[in-house]
């Protein structure tokens, strides 16, 4: 299993990080070490700045919207007495479906005109022609990705709320605490350790933002929805330009560094107030 | 007794109206997989009549059934050997002690926060050298150790009384048959959530078989479906609605099935602290 994990993720980690300093031609076989210079003509191409760019905005755009929608479906899916499995199903639909499939779904839905977005929000907004606007395609994809997990984080927040202490809830709302003030003082702050997860899970899950971008818009419009994953593959699959895809997978190493960085400061400091309590 | 009556309607309305933006894609693509060509072009969501144009279309270059048997092949081998890797491995870390259990413990958290796009290119290049590009063991073989798998088992045996495992080594068990015979069958409701996981994950993916794969022949759904896109019938949106509902529907239908193990088996991750 060592041997497994050392020859499939560590040794091609560290391979990746390698590759980013040599120039590497799979045709010809040869290999030569350049030193920075993948990096240099990356940066200086502007795709390294753009991947990274269109990245974090990704992240920007669906994490905080796939936390409140979640966090919205699973506090009304709580409160029932009745039905809590059939919504918990239906909001969990998309997550269980093929997303590439769906993509295509998702473009015919963005059609100019005549698709469904533009013959509705189109019509409230003015806002049109979403997948070849430089401005909105990258909000369009956003959405689809938003669209396909906030079932994922409704459960993991429903199986948080389990955990929301409720005698403390009872005895607020008998002192005369409304409904705002009980979530803020009591539900919330148990919820924290799940809104981490869900802010892990999800940043994650924008690093790798990749099929919908493949179908639905294909990188474009002139760049526009370049994600790192995505250059990734241009670069190395369709261009064969291994160490400038390697300094791309050097990239988004560290923006899963800074993820986990997150993950493991908040969630220890988290661990260590209890500990002191 | 009537205000908490009305406000659970409430609840459940504002939740309806959440779930027609989530359905409607579905609703949208089953409605124009069976709609005319001119209600397609026309924009119409709710087909004035009904066809099966678009997916005798479809079909003719679509060999959807290849995919279905590709994918099938590519889930269940990556599956029996994550199997086979991670309970020996999983078993060992939490029961054994042995010398450097403590850095395997760290080296297969430390490969959970690593992104499969990471590895993506060196292992790419490492396929192509060894002339893999296009078979299956290119699709099957970078999953088959996985560190997510084990961790997951390492957590699951940790919960099981150690007594069960000192009473079988009592009775004479060597570690193998301790593994055959008490390990695997308590390990079967983690094994059960792993294995929908697995499969879910690796019938979904698209981003590893576009690395690794150049033409159909060995295409599972995703990869499959993006080709069919260049196909002459694909570049149409009725046939395109009609594969893609054929590509969801196995899965969909193992969710409407078995909703509560799918829901736990690929929210796994998110219950993996």
């Amino acid at each position: 299993m060592v041997v497994a994990l050392l020859a499939f993720v560590v040794l091609p980690a560290a391979f990746a990080v390698g590759l980013a300093f040599v120039r590497w031609d799979l045709l010809r076989g040869t290999v030569e070490f350049v030193g920075i210079e993948n990096f240099a003509t990356e940066i200086a191409g502007g795709e390294l700045g753009r991947g990274v760019l269109v990245t974090v905005g990704y992240a920007v755009l669906t994490v905080p919207a796939s936390l409140a929608g979640g966090l919205l479906v699973a506090l009304g899916i709580d409160a029932l007495s009745h039905g809590r499995a059939f919504w918990r199903a239906v909001y969990f639909l998309p997550v269980a479906a093929t997303l590439v499939a769906m993509s295509i779904v998702w473009r015919w839905m963005f059609r100019p005109d005549t698709g469904v977005v533009d013959a509705t929000v189109g019509r409230l907004t003015g806002l049109r022609d979403w997948l070849n606007s430089l401005e909105l395609a990258l909000p369009a994809v956003a959405a689809v990705g938003t669209w396909q997990q906030v079932g994922f984080v409704a459960v993991v927040y429903l199986a948080a709320l389990t955990a929301v202490p409720r005698d403390v809830l009872e005895a607020a709302r008998l002192d005369g605490a409304g409904a705002l003030s009980r979530f803020r003082h009591v539900t919330w702050p148990a919820l924290g350790p799940a809104t981490v997860f869900a802010v892990v899970l999800t940043s994650t899950a924008a690093l790798r933002v990749y099929d919908t971008i493949r179908t639905m818009t294909d990188g474009g419009p002139a760049g526009s929805t370049e994600s790192l994953a995505f250059l990734l593959w241009r670069r190395g699959v369709a261009y064969f330009d291994v160490g400038a895809g390697a300094t791309l997978t050097v990239a988004l190493l560290v923006l899963a560094g800074l993820v986990t960085l997150l993950q493991v400061r908040v969630l220890g400091r988290g661990l260590e107030r209890k500990g002191t309590r | 007794m009537r205000a908490r009556w009305s406000g659970q309607v409430a609840v459940h309305l504002a939740l309806a109206t959440g779930a027609v933006v989530v359905l409607a894609p579905f609703a949208i693509m089953l409605l124009t997989s069976f709609a005319p060509a001119e209600d397609v072009v026309a924009g119409r969501i709710v087909p004035t009549s009904l066809t099966l144009d678009n997916y005798t279309r479809a079909l003719q270059d679509l060999p959807i059934l290849r995919y279905y048997a590709n994918g099938a092949v590519v889930t269940v081998l990556i599956f029996a050997g994550q199997v086979l890797l991670a309970v020996p491995a999983a078993y060992a870390l939490a029961r054994l002690r042995f010398r450097g259990s403590q850095l395997g413990t760290g080296l297969v958290l430390a490969c959970i926060m690593i992104p499969q796009q990471v590895t993506a290119i060196p292992l790419y290049v490492a396929l192509r050298q060894l002339g893999l590009v296009n078979t299956y063991a290119a699709l099957v073989l970078p999953f088959v150790g996985s560190a997510f798998g084990v961790y997951l088992l390492r957590q699951f045996f940790l919960t099981i009384p150690t007594a069960v495992f000192d009473a079988a080594r009592l009775d004479g068990a060597g570690t193998f048959s301790v593994l055959v015979r008490i390990v695997l069958p308590m390990a079967r409701p983690a094994l059960v959530a792993f294995g929908i996981f697995s499969f879910v994950g690796h019938w979904n993916d698209y981003f590893w078989p576009s690395f690794v794969l150049t033409d159909d022949d060995l295409a599972t759904i995703p990869f499959g479906i993006v080709s069919f896109l260049g196909t002459d019938a694909g570049t149409d949106y009725g046939p395109q609605m009609a594969t893609a509902t054929l590509s969801v529907l196995p899965l969909l239908a193992g969710y409407l099935l078995a909703q509560r193990q799918f829901i736990h088996g690929i929210a796994l991750s998110g219950h993996s602290d």
